[in-house]
């Protein structure tokens, strides 16, 4: 039996028959109902073209102001950074390398490792480093939480509106912007496809 | 049910990383090079190992204050509980209920519902195994949101930073209650669902 005609569930190890689905299917795994492959249309382009749009909101939503408060005259803005810094200074740097790394370097990993793999699938660049920037891609993908961060800065924003006056800054529409690329990047992220295509690319070049 | 319907009863492993097969006397997978394990290599005792720590914090991260509001001179300190009860008396019950479920309750259903997992695979325990993978995938996917009260704590102490006006300060709870969200995710993430397949019969 040629084994590249089978695959095997993730989580309960089924073996199956592979399938090609078409865009807009769902295929699941029979007994524990796992979502094996939803294939999107123009996975390769439309990854290419927002994380492009991620590349260019990066910096605007990590250093602009995302919201600022008014005490008694006393003016006081934060950006993601900022609290970072906060935080590390008052000597709690354990939860502050945990917000670094959560909310702002792995976004940003994932942005550009997605752009350097869609890049080189797109123009049929082989590179010997692409399966380890996926691989890469897939396990720091979990540990980018910016949606968890938009309800934190919501939860914020309610306890603080009681005592002071608040400003929103234009960091925060970026941040907004980023988290909505981010997602829609992610659904349309056929892993599948960029598996076979890398596989494809890099044999090539070895003949 | 059958048990020979599996890619390992049929001498194949599924890459981790890449998700193609391989025979099992395969040392690295041939498309993405990474090392190939019929099963996450110790995924029983890594995701004790990891429970216990994060129930060990679990402890400091609800009793010690998690941050210190200071109002014209006046400190207060917060612990987590103290906090949603603050919130409860500000008649912000949606908001109050929201941070209850995400740092309460998500972190103690997840650590009860791993160790119920682990029962379940040490003991052999016969269940309805898709039902249990279905409760692995909702502790595996709640896990990121526990991590809600330590965003809100670094926007709140970089925003409030106004000298004697108004000030706040994270408490040493923050770094347990860090500590116990990313040890149960890493706890969630080293167990392996196959692992409750493997044990029935």
């Amino acid at each position: 039996m040629n084994i590249k005609n089978y695959l095997a569930c993730p989580e309960c190890d089924l073996l199956l028959q592979r399938v090609l689905p078409v865009v807009g299917e769902k295929i699941h795994c029979p007994r524990c109902n796992y979502l094996l492959h939803r294939p999107s249309a123009e996975s390769i382009t439309r990854t290419f073209a927002l994380s492009l749009a991620g590349f260019c909101l990066l910096l605007p939503a990590n250093l602009l102001p995302i919201v600022g408060i008014k005490v008694l005259e006393n003016y006081h803005d934060g950006t993601l950074l900022s609290g970072v810094l906060t935080l590390f200074k008052e000597g709690m740097w354990g939860v502050s390398i945990v917000v670094f790394l959560s909310s702002m370097l792995f976004p940003i990993l994932n942005i550009v490792l997605a752009c350097l793999i869609s890049g080189h699938l797109y123009f049929n660049r082989p590179n010997r480093y692409l399966s380890l920037w996926l691989r890469t891609l897939q396990h720091i993908e979990e540990w980018a939480m910016l949606e968890v961060y938009l309800l934190g800065i919501i939860v914020a924003c309610v306890k603080l509106a009681a005592m002071a006056e608040l400003k929103f800054g234009l960091g925060l529409t970026a941040f907004v912007l980023l988290l909505l690329v981010t997602l829609t990047l992610a659904s349309h992220f056929d892993h599948v496809l960029f598996w076979r295509h890398i596989e494809q690319l890099n044999s090539h070049e070895k003949k | 049910m059958k048990k020979n319907n599996t890619a390992l009863a049929q001498g194949l492993i599924r890459c981790h990383d890449c998700g193609c097969l391989a025979q099992r006397s395969v040392v690295n997978c041939s498309r993405c090079g990474s090392q190939l394990h019929a099963r996450l290599p110790n995924s029983f005792q890594r995701t004790f190992a990891l429970l216990l720590s994060g129930l060990a914090l679990y402890i400091p991260a609800n009793l010690f204050p998690i941050m210190t509001v200071t109002q014209l001179g006046v400190g207060e300190p917060h612990t987590i509980l103290g906090g949603i009860i603050a919130l409860i008396h500000s008649d912000m019950l949606p908001i109050a209920m929201l941070v209850l479920v995400a740092s309460i309750l998500v972190p103690l259903l997840k650590l009860l519902g791993l160790s119920l997992l682990l029962l379940c695979v040490h003991y052999r325990w016969q269940v309805n195994a898709k039902r249990w993978t279905q409760m692995y995938r909702i502790i595996a996917f709640v896990g990121r949101w526990s991590m809600l009260d330590i965003f809100m704590i670094s926007i709140l102490v970089s925003l409030v930073d106004l000298g004697g006006v108004a000030q706040i300060i994270a408490g040493s709870a923050a770094t347990a209650f860090a500590a116990v969200v990313i040890l149960t995710i890493f706890a969630a993430k080293s167990f392996d669902p196959r692992l409750i397949w493997d044990v029935q019969i």
